[in-house]
This record gives C-alpha cells, sequence and structure tokens, in this order.
C-alpha cells in the first residue's frame, strides 16, 4: 500500500537521510570554515582558496543525474502515487529576492540548511541560536512570500 | 622545514595542502547525490533540506517522514563521525567544528538563510543539487543569485 507512513516510505526516508548526514560529514560541508575557504574567491590570487565544495555539488549532481533519466522513464515512485515535481515554473521576484537573501546568510556563516540539521550530531556552540533563527526565518518566510506573490498578481 | 623569512608564505601554503580534499569531497558529493536520488525514486520527494524542514511548520500534512529524514541526518553524521573520526569536524586537524562570529552575527545569518529560502523555495541541496540534475532554469538561477550574493558577501565581510 502506498501511504506517506507506509513501512517502506519510511525506511526510504531514513536511508536517503543517513546517507545524506554521512555525505555531508565525508565531505567535511558540516564545517563551516571549509565552506567559507570555498566562498573565499579574494583567495584565489594568492592560493589560499578551497575548491573542495565544487567537487561535492558536481559528484552530487552527476549521481541524482542518473535518477532523473530513470525517473524520465517512471510513472510513479515505487512507494508513492505521484513524482512530486515542483510546480513554479516562471521566474519572478520571490526566487530571486530569496536567493539573495540566502546567500547573504550563508555567506555570512557559512552555514546552509542541510549542515545546520547535521551539526546537531556535534552541538558546537551558538548552533541553537542559528536553528532558532533560521526556524523563525522560514516561518516569516512563508507569510512574506504570500504578501510577494499578492503583490506581483495585483501588479 | 621552513625558514624564519619565509614563515607567512610556508604558512600558506600548509593551509592548502590541509585543507583541499577532492577525494572525500566526491565520495560525500556522491553519497548526497544517492541519498537525492533514492529518495526521488522511492518517494517521489525532493530532498531538499530547506523544504523538508520548513515545511514542519503549519500547513504541515506529511510531518512523520520529514522528521524522520532529519533525524536520520543528524544519525548519519554521528555515525560517520564514529566510523571515520576527525575528517569533518574540524577538518583533518581534528579541532572541534565552530561557528564563525558572534550570537548576534548567528543569529542574523540564520533570520537570513530561513527567509531566503523559503521565499526562494530552495537551498544549495533543492536547487543546487535535485534542481540543477533536472535542468530547472529556476534552479539554475537561484544557483548563480545564491553563489554570487554568497561569495560577495565573504568578500565584504571579510569573515575568513
Amino acid at each position: 500500500m502506498k501511504s506517506a507512513v507506509s513501512l517502506p516510505y519510511l525506511a526510504v526516508a531514513t536511508l536517503s537521510g543517513t546517507l545524506f548526514g554521512s555525505g555531508l560529514y565525508v565531505s567535511q560541508m558540516i564545517d563551516p570554515l571549509k565552506v567559507l575557504r570555498f566562498l573565499n574567491f579574494g583567495a584565489i590570487p594568492s592560493g589560499g582558496w578551497d575548491p573542495s565544495l565544487a567537487f561535492v555539488i558536481v559528484a552530487a549532481i552527476g549521481v541524482m543525474y542518473i535518477a532523473v533519466r530513470i525517473r524520465n522513464k517512471q510513472n510513479a515512485p515505487l512507494f508513492d502515487f505521484k513524482f512530486h515535481e515542483p510546480v513554479a515554473k516562471q521566474l519572478d521576484a520571490p526566487l530571486v529576492i530569496g536567493a539573495t537573501l540566502f546567500g547573504i546568510g550563508w555567506g555570512m556563516s557559512g552555514i546552509c540548511p542541510g549542515p545546520a540539521i547535521t551539526l546537531i550530531a556535534f552541538m558546537p556552540e551558538n548552533l541553537m541560536i542559528f536553528l532558532s533563527a533560521l526556524f523563525v526565518g522560514s516561518f516569516a518566510g512563508t507569510y512574506v512570500q504570500d504578501w510577494l506573490t499578492a503583490k506581483e498578481v495585483a501588479a | 622545514m621552513r625558514t624564519k623569512g619565509a614563515r607567512g608564505v610556508g604558512r600558506k601554503t600548509e593551509i592548502i595542502v590541509e585543507a583541499f580534499s577532492p577525494v572525500t569531497a566526491l565520495i560525500g558529493g556522491a553519497m548526497i547525490g544517492l541519498a537525492s536520488a533514492l529518495l526521488w525514486l522511492g518517494n517521489g520527494r525532493i530532498a531538499g533540506i530547506s523544504g523538508i524542514f520548513g515545511q514542519l511548520l503549519p500547513p504541515a500534512n506529511t510531518v512523520t517522514w520529514r522528521l524522520v529524514f532529519l533525524g536520520a541526518m543528524i544519525a548519519g553524521g554521528l555515525g560517520a563521525a564514529f566510523l571515520i573520526p576527525g575528517l569533518g569536524v574540524g577538518g583533518p586537524s581534528g579541532e572541534p567544528v565552530q561557528l564563525v562570529g558572534n550570537p548576534l552575527w548567528i543569529a542574523i545569518s540564520g533570520l537570513l538563510v530561513g527567509l531566503g529560502t523559503k521565499i526562494g523555495n530552495g537551498c544549495t541541496s533543492g536547487h543546487g543539487v535535485c534542481g540543477l540534475a533536472r535542468f530547472s532554469l529556476r534552479s539554475l538561477i537561484a544557483v548563480i543569485v545564491f553563489f554570487g550574493v554568497a561569495t560577495v558577501t565573504v568578500a565584504v565581510t571579510g569573515v575568513v
């Protein structure tokens, strides 16, 4: 039976989450300094730039691309009735505004949502501050998104 | 071995050799890709962490698997650190992992990451890995914008 609380469905979520978290550790992307040293393009001339993150994302996209190709031959995933494709297709203001705000926040701390979660395993000082703010920001974002969308429709 | 006069240059070289880790980056990246592939083909869900996290908030209708996934992400990090100690936490030097900046800086950063990923519908995993692999134009634009802005932010704030 296909349901979001069936055993195979939750087993896939468990396996995927475990792989994701261990991948973040193995790639060292949970280390904010490692991420910041990738984002620090200013260090390229001096040789202090760390290009590791590019290798992480290229490998991840490469493997995921295979899944995308397999999906094109399937009508439905194994344990759900349909693929939950993102519905939005248009390039709009919320996409660009959101990506800009995220870029500023990411550049400030070197932490994006995945590492923020997996870092709970290591509990560095002040992580709870980041996670609380992440939660508040995400909650507030729902309303900002509605407001931006309403404005665009009105315009 | 370094001479006293060349200390600055020598130190810098040392940091690069320690920092650049293409092999673990490729292996870890492939693991993240496999995780995304499993969730997509198994459950038809995009492994976008901001989305999985953000939709724990109302309106929430699929809370169970999201909590299971996020819990497994923590357990996965813990398990990998147990099996391969000293790799990801603080890098090969083995120092404990640390957040950059004072509490206010960290709070503002967290707020912007939460707000931005919600409004822009995705983060490094959802747009960066899944979106680019699906050749989504929206994700490509988002990735260019947030990577670009993040590098400018690092250059301006000079945190590293």
